[in-house]
């Protein structure tokens, strides 16, 4: 009896024993390896940059704690401020004509049965080349006295005379422009996906109850593809923020700061002005826009949007 | 089980192993120097006191006897000192140049030294690499940052060792040029030295030039004569671009200063005692902004803005401009421009904007070098430091595969010194820039002498004066608000008096 009852204690902590195993460690052994990674690489920097913020720091050095200083010196920087009214233009292009263009590229895409493939990788290639490559391209094409708009001057095009990439008026949407030639091909491919995957079955139904093309884009396709689509917006307003590349290798953020973004004075504070502690404030507010932006969609979504 | 396959328990315990074996190998502290020892046979000398039996008087006597005698020894010593390794990081050059450097400097160096190893890497960026290995304690032996505004925040934050001991070693202030030897010196000692030295000049196209009947400008009248006349032929007067390159305005900011408001007074302003908005300053910005307003630059603010490097040189080349003020770095990149167009460049140096200003070569250093402090061999790397200063010849000939432009260590030159073939243009600008220089007819150069944070102002917020956001005079106070901050905070670089 005695027996018994020890063997059936035994059973009870080996069971035990192995269930803690099975759902507590072996989880956690697997997450660690990419856990470490995060802690090492995401959250160490991170909060390095949360804490330099905070304080007035060279880059090189011991940091001096300033408090808030930083803070507000950004709510009275001209140069910021001009930085982000440009942030804020490049996310309205990039959630218009991009989006529009990918809608409208898939949706003519998607019927065609024959010689689709060519056209993914059509649109798909300018995404999967350098930007480094892509700028210089398009420095030349815009270039002010050999490019394209020299070329149409000569031909009668006189408007088209313009230095792009070196006027005030233009620069920015110019950037914009060479940014969306290689990334709107992206959101046709992702759109195309998303709505081949939509149940056909629903648009022969709209097609019985005499449904236009536009009527079963309206109805059937953009409900279909919602969820990719709220995505791209969602990715498209962080991206807008953290943009960096294309701007830094056409202009710096020139001339006279009409192409400045958040990211290019955040660079050139810590780079050139040693201001690195100056440079993580407008890093900490860069994230803080971002963050809004993810809680506001969180928060539709608590709210029972579909998105 | 199939064999080939892993189990789950398998899995979890050599990703647990590689995890353990990653934490030790981060922890595990890092060898500075290895200690070997080896056992010898040595042979030592011993006295030995022996007993003697002598005769005395017929008598035998024992008597004690001091002796020598060399007995062999098995000891243990350290064994002689593995060769100390010098770490020099180096801004990239092309692999033609690298090879230059490698063979004429890293080669003959190590050849010299048996002891020591001199390790050279090139790297691109090598300014935001090295500050990041700095910060982190680490870093190489010899230390090499952009300008003097840079070293200057190495030096406050002590990461670089003080060269004192070593310059009086090996005679470094008597080598140098004194203004490029003082560059380095901040609160009495000496912590850097230039690696390379430049000026701004006028280059110009002198097959345009002599085709035209032009002569070279010596003054302001003679200047704006030759700039109407380029103007009524169509030709841009000068071609320059900040595109591919921002600060590139500042090359322009610092000639206006200098010769339009006087060196004299850049040096009183940035030792305090004038301020930069005072009206020569503010005049010397208006005159450079109407220059612009008038296209005078690539034909228009925007192309100024819009043309690469290389379009600008063509131009000029080509004649469609007719000078660049640039710096004598372009030594080193303006010949295939010309090759190509078949015509012929010279330089002649910038004349006086204003009746009373002398004109003057600015005084410009690139790179500079230091010692880490933390470096275990920081004599070692001294004498790798004066492998580049100690021999004008070997300087001369790492410094001719960049035409002269890059690497051109600052010593006293005369043309005897240059090697045999080397473009006489070059050889004259040298020559002359150490006989007016040393007669004290110098200027400035922001990127040499201006604290970071208003040398930055002054190229970036320049745009706005050109398009019409700012006034010279705005735009002057706010370079002497920064220039009180960063003079407050001890951030001036060492300014070399007048004499």
């Amino acid at each position: 009896m005695r027996d018994r009852s020890l063997q059936a204690s035994y059973e009870l902590k080996e069971r035990t024993r192995q269930r803690v195993w099975r759902k507590v460690i072996l989880p956690w052994l697997f997450v660690a390896p990419l856990l470490l990674l995060n802690v090492v690489v995401i959250l160490g920097p991170s909060a390095g940059s949360a804490y330099y913020a905070f304080t007035k720091w060279s880059g090189i050095g011991p940091a001096q704690w300033v408090g808030l200083a930083n803070f507000r010196r950004l709510a009275g920087d001209r140069v910021y401020h001009m930085a982000f009214v440009n942030n804020v233009k490049w996310t309205l292009i990039f959630l218009t004509v991009p989006v529009t263009m990918g809608l409208l590229g898939s949706a003519l895409l998607a019927p065609i049965k024959k010689g689709q493939m060519f056209f993914r990788i059509a649109y798909f290639v300018p995404y999967v080349i350098a930007s480094v490559v892509n700028t210089q391209i398009w420095r030349n094409i815009l270039h002010p006295t050999r490019g394209i708009g020299v070329m149409l001057a000569e031909r009668g095009l006189k408007f088209m005379d313009v230095t792009f990439l070196g006027s005030r008026g233009t620069v920015l949407y110019t950037i914009a422009f060479v940014d969306m030639w290689h990334w709107w091909g992206f959101l046709v491919v992702l759109y195309l996906a998303a709505m081949q995957a939509i149940n056909p079955q629903l648009y022969e139904a709209a097609r019985i109850e005499g449904a236009t093309r536009g009527q079963e884009f309206r109805y059937v396709t953009l409900p279909g593809i919602l969820p990719t689509l709220v995505f791209t917006v969602l990715m498209t307003i962080i991206w807008s923020f953290l943009v960096f590349d294309y701007i830094y290798l056409l202009t710096q953020g020139g001339p006279a700061h009409a192409s400045e973004v958040l990211s290019t004075e955040l660079f050139k504070s810590a780079f050139f002005r040693f201001e690195v502690g100056y440079a993580a404030a407008i890093g900490v507010s860069m994230s803080f826009i971002c963050t809004l932006v993810v809680a506001g969609f969180v928060i539709l979504r608590r709210r029972g949007w579909e998105i | 089980m199939d064999p080939k396959r892993m189990s789950r328990r398998h899995f979890v315990a050599s990703c647990a192993a590689m995890a353990t074996g990653l934490v030790a190998a981060a922890c595990a502290p890092k060898v500075v120097e290895k200690i070997v020892k080896e056992t010898v046979e040595v042979e030592k000398i011993i006295k030995e006191v022996v007993k003697e039996t002598i005769i005395v008087e017929g008598t035998p006597q024992i008597v004690e006897k001091e002796v020598t005698r060399v007995v062999k020894e098995v000891v243990e010593v350290l064994a002689k000192p593995e060769k100390a390794v010098i770490s020099f990081w180096v801004e990239a050059p092309s692999t033609e140049r690298r090879e230059v450097i490698n063979e004429v400097y890293r080669d003959t160096f190590n050849a010299a030294h048996p002891n020591i190893e001199l390790e050279l890497t090139f790297t691109e960026d090598v300014d935001r690499v090295l500050r990041t290995a700095m910060q982190a304690g680490a870093g190489p032996d010899i230390v090499t940052t952009p300008g003097a505004g840079f070293i200057l925040e190495y030096i406050i934050a002590g990461h670089v060792a003080p060269l004192d001991e070593l310059a009086e070693h090996y005679g470094w202030r008597d080598r140098l040029l004194p203004w490029a030897y003082e560059s380095g010196v901040v609160g009495g000692h000496l912590y850097s030295l230039p690696l390379t030295y430049e000026s701004m000049v006028v280059f110009y196209n002198k097959t345009l030039f002599e085709a035209k009947g032009w002569g070279i400008p010596t003054n302001r009248e003679e200047l704006d004569d030759l700039i109407r006349a380029c103007v009524a032929d169509d030709i841009n007067p000068f071609e320059y671009t900040n595109s591919g390159w921002k600060p590139a305005t500042e090359h322009l900011i610092g000639m206006f200063y200098d010769h339009y408001a006087g060196a004299d007074n850049v040096y009183k302003a940035l030792i305090g005692e004038k301020k930069w908005t005072d009206d020569e300053f503010v005049e010397a910005m208006a005159l450079m902004n109407d220059w612009f307003q008038k296209g005078y630059y690539s034909g228009s603010i925007d192309k100024y803005h819009a043309l690469t490097g290389d379009d600008t040189w063509s131009a000029v080349a080509n004649g469609q401009g007719a000078m660049q003020m640039s710096g004598t770095w372009c030594f080193q990149s303006i010949g295939p421009f010309f090759e190509e167009s078949g015509q012929e460049w010279d330089w002649f140096p910038m004349p006086s904007l204003r009746k009373g200003v002398k004109p003057v070569y600015a005084l410009a250093t690139g790179q500079t070098e230091s010692i880490n402090a933390k470096s275990m061999h920081q004599l070692e790397a001294g004498a790798a430091l004066d492998w580049l200063y100690n021999n004008k010849r070997r300087a001369l000939q790492i410094s001719s595969s960049f035409n002269f432009g890059e690497w051109m260590v600052p010593l006293n030159y005369t043309a005897d010194d240059f090697p045999v073939g080397t473009d006489p243009r070059v050889v004259r600008f040298f020559v002359d820039f150490a006989k007016v220089t040393g007669r004290g007819d110098y200027g400035y150069t922001t990127w040499t002498f201006w604290p970071a944070k208003t040398e930055v102002f002054l190229w970036e917020e320049y745009d706005m004066v050109l398009a019409g956001e700012m006034t010279p005079a705005e735009y002057q106070a706010r370079a002497q608000e920064l220039f009180d901050e960063e003079v407050a905070e001890g951030k001036v670089p060492p300014v070399p008096e007048r004499f």
